[in-house]
């Protein structure tokens, strides 16, 4: 646990990462904390519509006069999780793909990265589209088709990791002494391919919290009663005209989430990583 | 006796160079075998062919009269019989686990219970004069001489009856080399190990081995007992790298 507190302490060293420490410190006690102590966020009080923000309503209301700080908070919660849960699944599958290809070689490495390539043949948010015009909406079949768009990334770097490894000594020293391969695999590939999978994955982080806005925003991700900084955006634009608070509370939240994670996770990258010139 | 380790026409190619052109050679048990030869010469390449790291296109191995075969099943019976120490050992140490768990893993492999694996490790790692405590470190913690110290212990532990070095003494100093030549061959001695040993450096052949092959370019190009080999070498290739010793001109560097 040292070394994690010790990678912090190196982040909040440097002015980038101080600034994504604290905006992600910051989203996280306004996404966990917010709900707790906050008015109920579907509460309507339709003589309180598009109030601007006051101490009763500390982000105004919105068009049936629920309180967008509530909603803000509670649509933040929800697209952290989501955006947690995809990046967590991609990487854990897409590592083990890749590390399984980049072992294997042959026939199935090029089957591995064939699929590879389709998928990252199509832009992500058209892919997405079309897994969702198939699969139907839904929140579980959402974090589902996104981690699928995004495990080629993952699988990537897992594989040329692993190919490197497949070489080295102490992996030929393992497979010479006739230890099981899954041992191999989980004891000695996967602790040496995790550092610059955790910082892709927390690069990531996001461009994933985006990608979920801007499908929500679109109508294809999250549906309600639930409500993500996506629908959010979506909701204050239809009546905009009305009241711009709705749009640009969700949004400004989007702005600072999205910038910290970037943040945080460029300076994770030169904590852990600091040979790597960046995941793309 | 059965050899430790017969090749017969050894053939493997890179693309247009041949690794291995047509090596045949018989190591008897119990001995220890040297084999020389240049960097490129193709020893290193013979030895993974021979641990089974490296298929060959063409020729038979027979490691203690069985053909060597691929596959897992006869990986785990081979391990028992064979097993390398590489040319740098703090790189045969898997870095993010301690040294208690890669000794740990032979057991596994040799389903022993843990108690009777670290019994017999205690034992082997007081004739290497390695602290008990070495097993607790991570491979990163621990000195360049006791992470080849480990990775022999490690070796050991898998009781086999071949062991193949490659390079044993790369990278030590002359006074760490004699020791650890001197360990070789006190553990092949008490425990009538096969030793080969694998290297470019002919004055520890002439301490260590009995007897020895000559490689170039994937060919075995000379053999015999050390002392005739290079006391009176034959072929003009092994003279040439009896020869070779580097040597340093002073160079006049004012004006």
């Amino acid at each position: 646990m040292s070394g994690f507190f010790a990678t912090l302490k190196r982040i909040g060293s440097e002015r980038d990462g101080w600034l994504g420490l604290a905006f992600t410190l910051a989203i996280l006690v306004f996404a966990l904390i917010g709900p707790l102590v906050g008015p109920d966020p579907n509460a309507i009080d339709i003589k309180a519509r598009f109030a601007a923000p006051e101490l009763a309503h500390l982000l105004g209301t919105d068009n049936l006069g629920r309180d967008l700080a509530a909603r803000t908070s509670v649509g933040t919660r929800y697209a952290l999780t989501l955006a947690v849960m995809i990046v967590v699944i991609s990487s854990i599958i897409g590592s083990l793909i890749g590390i399984v290809a980049g072992i294997a070689g042959g026939w199935v490495d090029r089957a591995v990265t064939a699929v590879f390539d389709i998928v990252n043949a199509f832009p992500p948010l058209i892919l997405a589209f079309a897994l969702i015009a198939l699969y139907g909406k839904g929140s579980a079949t959402f974090v589902l088709l996104v981690t699928v768009v995004f495990i080629p990334q993952f699988g990537r770097m897992a594989r040329a990791r692993a190919q490197t490894l497949r070489n080295l000594s102490f992996i030929e020293a393992e497979r010479m002494l006739a230890v099981h391969p899954v041992t191999i695999v989980v004891r000695h590939y996967l602790p040496n391919v995790a550092g610059p999978i955790i910082v892709l994955a927390s690069m990531n982080l996001p461009v994933v919290i985006a990608f979920e806005a801007s499908l929500s925003f679109l109508g294809f991700g999250v549906q309600p009663p639930n409500s993500s900084l996506g629908t959010l955006i979506k909701d204050g634009f239809v009546s905009i005209n009305q009241s711009w608070w709705p749009t640009v509370a969700a949004a400004l939240v989007l702005a600072i989430a999205t910038l910290g994670a970037t943040l945080l996770g460029e300076a994770l990258r030169r904590v852990i990583d600091p040979k790597s010139t960046g995941a793309r | 006796m059965t050899d430790a380790i017969a090749i017969s026409n050894a053939q493997l190619r890179f693309g247009e160079t041949a690794a291995l052109d047509g090596v045949s050679l018989t190591i008897p048990q119990g001995t220890c075998f040297g084999i020389v030869g240049e960097s490129g010469s193709g020893k290193t390449t013979l030895m993974r062919a021979v641990l089974g790291l490296q298929k060959l296109d063409q020729g038979e191995i027979r490691i203690l009269g069985k053909p060597l075969v691929h596959g897992r099943a006869a990986l785990r019976e081979r391990a028992s019989f064979i097993q390398p120490i590489f040319q740098d050992p703090a790189a045969s140490l898997s870095p993010r686990s301690r040294i208690r768990t890669l000794m740990n893993e032979v057991g596994t492999v040799l389903r022993e219970p843990h108690a009777a694996t670290h019994e017999r490790l205690a034992v082997i790692l007081g004739r290497l004069s390695l602290p008990p405590g070495v097993i607790d470190k991570y491979p990163h913690e621990i000195s360049g001489g006791q992470a080849r110290r480990v990775a022999i212990a490690r070796a050991l532990l898998m009781k086999p009856s071949i062991l193949i070095a490659d390079e044993p003494t790369a990278g030590l100093d002359v006074s760490v080399q004699g020791d650890l030549l001197n360990l070789l061959q006190d553990i092949r001695r008490s425990q009538n190990i096969t030793l080969v040993v694998i290297s470019h450096n002919l004055a520890i052949m002439r301490l260590i081995a009995e007897n020895a092959v000559v490689m170039r370019a994937g060919n075995v190009i000379e053999g015999g007992e050390v002392g005739s080999l290079f006391g009176s070498p034959q072929e003009v290739y092994t003279r040439d790298l009896l020869a070779a010793w580097p040597s340093i001109r002073a160079v006049n560097t004012k004006g």
